[in-house]
């Protein structure tokens, strides 16, 4: 998956479960559309779908500071580089 | 008349927070704090002596308010790794629930976790804290786990997604956390209706109304299995979903 499929993606999760249209690449989205952390869980649980795995323990609470649209992208990138290092 | 059945209620209280404060302290000497030193399992241990304390509590409640009838569905008593969604309408709602489900867990407004023995108790029964550093970041990972943990071993969860108590026995909006929580632990959602508490112990009064004939009923009104890996699936749909379930339950009752 390249970076423009998966920020591709992300924005489509947003506008599906989030309501929120366009959302920026770098705006903060708790002070922005009032993101919370159950909002998190959920997209947490959307990426699991998105990816086809379900991310470890230590995966997820990494997710937890993220803020920005694009730090999710990063964030997407560096599992699936991991899980394709690992041979998974 | 009047002054009697005021003392009656005053009486029937005074022995009911009685058992409660001194049967508290009882239960911490003689069994919490050998159970803290020594269980293995000490979270299933604590939510043990819990449901036992609450049983015992009920069970003075059905001897000295001989008019309130209590209706517990025996299904209620068998639910297992499930997350139990209520409606909320006294503060004898969550203790009620505590008595009529051995391996329990909830989340907690933050405050009770600072009252003395009290924070301590729910702590180490594995409750949650709804404050924001157990509910955001890595802490809620870590309690999300442990309720995924709780329930595969056949315990439940019970939240109330009103956040609080309805003043006037209205359902108010439901917050769709609870439903992602079910989401995260693939856990069936067991709707159960409860009714007629807060004839017993009103919102906003100290005292139990034992006058009036009363019942209070405890019963499923639906259990739901979303498929929560469906494209279609949002916690959201399914909180607007379970409220209607719960307005129809309602009404229902209302018009008999």
């Amino acid at each position: 998956m390249i970076r423009e499929e998966i920020e591709k993606e992300i924005k489509n999760i947003f506008r599906r479960e989030f309501e929120v249209e366009n959302p920026g690449l770098d705006d903060n989205l708790r002070e922005a559309y009032g993101f919370d952390s159950i909002d998190a869980i959920e997209l947490l649980l959307e990426i699991e779908k998105m990816l086809g795995f379900e991310l470890t323990q230590e995966e997820k609470k990494q997710a937890m500071e993220i803020r920005t649209i694009n730090q999710i992208c990063d964030y997407v990138e560096k599992i699936i580089r991991a899980r394709v290092a690992a041979g998974k | 008349m009047k002054i009697i059945q005021r003392l009656t209620d005053l009486v029937i209280t005074l022995l009911l927070w009685s058992y409660f404060l001194f049967g508290s302290v009882a239960f911490f000497f003689l069994l919490y704090i050998p159970a803290y030193l020594f269980s293995k399992d000490r979270v299933r241990t604590f939510q043990k002596l819990s449901y036992l304390h609450m049983k015992i509590f009920f069970t003075l409640v059905r001897l000295l308010v001989l008019r309130t009838k209590f209706v517990i569905q025996e299904e209620v008593r068998a639910i297992r790794s499930s997350v139990i969604v209520c409606n909320h309408i006294s503060y004898l709602d969550p203790i009620l629930l505590i008595s009529l489900l051995p391996q329990q867990c909830t989340i907690v407004k933050s405050t009770f976790f600072t009252v003395p023995f009290f924070g301590w108790l729910l702590r180490n029964s594995g409750y949650i804290p709804s404050t924001p550093s157990e509910m955001t970041g890595p802490a809620m990972i870590k309690n999300l786990e442990n309720i995924k943990k709780h329930l595969a071993s056949g315990g439940n969860l019970f939240v109330f997604p009103e956040g609080t108590r309805s003043r006037n026995g209205k359902l108010t909006e439901f917050n769709k956390g609870v439903f992602s929580i079910a989401r995260y632990c693939a856990a069936p959602l067991q709707l159960v209706l409860l009714q007629g508490t807060n004839d017993l112990f009103r919102p906003g009064s100290f005292l139990f109304g034992t006058r009036n004939f009363s019942r209070i009923e405890v019963k499923i009104i639906r259990c739901l299995k979303p498929d929560y890996a469906s494209e279609n699936f949002s916690a959201a749909v399914l909180a607007d979903q379970s409220r209607a379930f719960f307005e129809d339950a309602v009404s229902r009752d209302a018009d008999r």
